[in-house]
């Protein structure tokens, strides 16, 4: 359980890594050495289509540039810079009252936030003419520790909902989804923001481990649901994409912090955080107070099913990181598959994870296209249940990629 | 302080099949130390002994082969821990529960023998096998051994064949009292005590080891239709509850029927595969000599599994909900004609022929 809700947002240092998984080239337009402005374009990064500017997320001195990990565990170049903490910012181009739907488009690709994709089944921000349903989740979830703290949210209720105004004009279907226990005070804050805007709200009760965002969307969008969303005219967004938006527009920035949850038994303390962007975790760490004193310890980045497992700690959160797991590792058997059947059951898409395990042991093709192995979402609660804990994703992932 | 990658990013939840198996074997044991007492009780001293020997042999016999065969495939490792012993002392306690007290030990020894190691280790052991290892056992001694375990049983009259005989005009009394503790000389040393039986299964859906879908679908489809077979020859509800009380049904949805390994994995698939085992039960129970039946009908829902396994392909709640009514309809009316069938309403000859074949 987190009760703390803390900011960390003056590191002594950043380091801003310039590739990654989408972006493979980056070119610096500052040196080593040179000051920078909070705001500031210190690079490019694209591929073959797009190019986006890197933002400096404080004020200072650019020290140098080194291949550093990154948050998905590969070693890329990043820029570091020293943190003035005078907090100099450029100036910036603002939005007031109502902004058409093609002014937010073009700020978002401008802000290079209009490809931030968060870990599990949260899509981009890519608000193309497609797109006829927005669906914000609200809820903090980081298993097995779930966030009950809304203090984020009591703080920028205005600017989410704002946010949320701005994605879902211009008649798109606005669905939130809600703890069904969630308390009282934020709630009304986020409703009473979002005032005679046209939104249905969607209950939920988050504590059981159900894939419910899934079976959520499938019900409203009525139609078979893909790996990508945007394929079924979607967005699904969390609360703080819809604070970058509104940030982006109105304050003429991608905010410089990011609001992250800090879990797990390895560190002294667990919190939720507002840190700024390019902090690397140890520094998270020491805020925390330290590690416990264990042998084997797990760097999980991510959604607690489907993220990744880093090999130190030294890696920056970035604006794609909103949860950290820091735990003890736990040598865990597999065992054999009882076929219970609890991974079937489970499944928010559907299919039998059990029986495409077994095609995928007995190499029969034809048997895991037939068992619609490609729906899987990748949530991960098949292994999750599992009680041969088995890594029964990873099967189906396997899968998958014989039959592509 | 190391940091390291081995684990999968995946935080588990806190079920364990190891747990699950071990709160089986604690449940069968129990079942067994007071089926013991009650054999001391309502049959005599000396079947009581036998039956405690047969426990105890059973056991060590189980034992012994996994450990051979460990040791012949090196592989003894596992052993190091109770926990590779726990599944052949379930299956060899199955094996003794489910004979009578007066079995030969020799017979117990094959019946052992077979359900360990041609019925389990040749299909690659835990998990792998296709049908129920001690059933398989238990089929064996039945078939194989038909004169010695008649014997063994004695002219007790178990109430189902009772039960069979009052359709044939004959009349007998049933002690509601009795069926419930099981206070008569029944088939098996371990399936006559029904409360014990029910605190059981209680307990085991309570804490998930058995599936609560394949149990309730079978006791219901048995209630559902014996309770209708009933209304055809004249009874209501007592033949249901001598039907859902005795001859196995209860040890069977205990322990038989709902053992993951060789029950189907989607949940449309397991509503079929109980709806089919009680149908099969019913059918040998009302239409075969053979009244302990269950026996075949759960090594047929078990051949039926990996079939059944391979041709779902998906699973949602409406295809569920329909299952679910297909097979109240089949229920009710395999019940019907079951029924028919049971008063010679239908086919008489057909009846005949069943007589003359058993
Ligand atoms: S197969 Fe597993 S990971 Fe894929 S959708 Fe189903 S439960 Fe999720
Ligand atoms: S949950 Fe695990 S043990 Fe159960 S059927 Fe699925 S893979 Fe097998």
């Amino acid at each position: 359980m987190l009760t703390e809700y803390k900011k960390l947002l003056s590191p002594n240092k950043v380091h801003l890594p310039l590739t990654d998984s989408f972006y493979k080239i980056a070119t610096a337009v500052v040196k080593a050495g040179e000051k920078v402005l909070r705001g500031q374009i210190i690079a490019y990064k694209e591929n073959d289509l797009v190019k986006t500017p890197i933002f400096s997320t404080v004020s200072g001195t650019v020290v140098e540039f080194k291949q550093m990990r990154d948050r998905y565990n590969k070693i890329v170049d990043h820029i570091i810079i020293e943190n003035d903490k005078q907090n100099e910012d450029v100036e910036y181009k603002t939005f007031d009252g109502e902004v058409p739907t093609s002014v937010v488009i073009s700020q978002l690709t401008k802000h290079g936030v209009n490809i931030l994709d968060v870990d599990g089944i949260y899509t981009s921000l890519k608000l193309d003419s497609s797109i006829n349903k927005v669906f914000v989740n609200i809820i903090n979830v980081n298993e097995p520790f779930i966030s009950t703290d809304y203090s984020y949210l009591l703080e920028y209720a205005k600017e989410v909902a704002d946010g949320i105004k701005l994605l879902g004009q211009g008649k798109k279907e606005v669905h939130v989804i809600l703890d069904k226990y969630m308390p009282a005070e934020p709630k009304e804050a986020l409703i009473e923001n979002l005032g005679d805007f046209d939104y249905k709200l969607i209950l939920v009760n988050s504590s059981k481990v159900s894939g419910y965002d899934y079976s959520e969307i499938k019900k409203i969008v009525k139609e078979k649901i893909t790996n990508d969303l945007h394929d079924n005219g979607v967005i699904y967004i969390t609360a703080e994409t819809c604070k970058v938006v509104s940030d982006v527009l109105r304050k003429g920035h991608a905010p410089f912090e990011r609001h992250i949850l800090v879990t797990g038994d390895g560190v002294k303390d667990n919190a939720e955080f507002e840190v700024t962007v390019g902090t690397p975790l140890y520094y998270v760490v020491e805020d925390l107070g330290g590690y416990q004193d264990i042998e084997n310890m797990n760097v999980h980045v991510g959604d607690y099913l489907t993220g990744v497992q880093l090999s130190d700690d030294t890696f920056s959160i970035t604006e794609t990181v909103d949860a950290v797991d820091l735990s003890e590792f736990h040598e865990e058997p597999e065992e054999i598959c009882i076929k219970c059947g609890e991974c079937n059951d489970v499944c928010p898409a559907g299919i039998l994870p059990q029986n495409i395990m077994d095609a995928e042991l007995r190499e029969l093709n034809l048997r895991i296209v037939d068992l619609h192995t490609d729906e899987c979402i990748e949530c991960g609660l098949c292994s999750y249940v599992c009680p041969s804990k088995i890594n029964v994703l990873e099967w189906v992932r396997r899968a998958k990629r014989r039959t592509n | 302080m190391e940091f390291t990658t081995k684990k999968a990013p995946i935080v588990n939840n806190s079920s364990r099949s190891y747990k699950r198996s071990l709160l089986l074997h604690f449940t069968l044991i129990f079942v067994t130390l007071v089926s013991l007492g009650l054999q001391f009780y309502v049959n005599s001293l000396e079947n009581a002994f036998n039956a405690l020997v047969m426990v105890v042999v059973s056991v060590i016999v189980a034992m012994t082969l996994e450990l051979f065969y460990a040791l012949g495939e090196k592989n003894v490792r596992k052993f190091e821990q109770y926990k590779g012993f726990v599944e052949p002392i379930n299956i060899a306690l199955i094996i003794a529960l489910l004979l009578p007290a007066a079995t030969p030990i020799f017979v117990l020894i094959l019946a052992t023998v077979i359900a360990i190691y041609p019925a389990k280790l040749v299909y690659g052991g835990s998990g792998y096998y296709i049908f129920n290892p001690a059933l398989v056992g238990v089929l064996f001694a039945q078939i194989s051994f038909k004169e010695a375990l008649t014997t063994a049983v004695g002219d007790n009259l178990t109430p189902l064949m009772m039960l069979k005989e009052t359709m044939y005009g004959t009349t007998h009394n049933f002690d509601l009292l009795q069926l419930l503790t099981g206070n008569y000389i029944g088939l098996a040393i371990g399936t006559t005590c029904a409360l014990l039986l029910i605190v059981s299964l209680v307990y085991l859906c309570i804490s998930k080891v058995v599936d609560l879908k394949i149990v309730f679908t079978f006791l219901l489809s048995m209630a559902l239709m014996s309770l209708i077979i009933g209304w055809f020859n004249g009874y209501w509800i007592n033949f249901m509850i001598v039907n859902l009380l005795t001859g196995f049904t209860l040890f069977a949805a205990t322990f038989l029927i709902s053992d993951s390994v060789t029950s189907p994995t989607s949940r449309e698939t397991k509503i079929l595969y109980a709806v089919i085992i009680a149908l099969m039960t019913m059918a040998v129970r009302v239409l075969g000599n053979q009244v302990e039946g269950i026996v075949f009908a759960i090594l047929l829902g078990n051949m039926l599994t990996p079939w059944m396994n391979r041709t779902v392909k998906r699973s949602s709640k409406k295809s569920f909900l329909t299952t679910i009514a297909v097979a109240l309809v089949i229920v009710i009316l395999a019940g019907v004609g079951l029924g028919l069938l049971s008063q010679n309403m239908i086919y008489p000859e057909l009846t005949n022929i069943m007589e003359v074949l058993s």
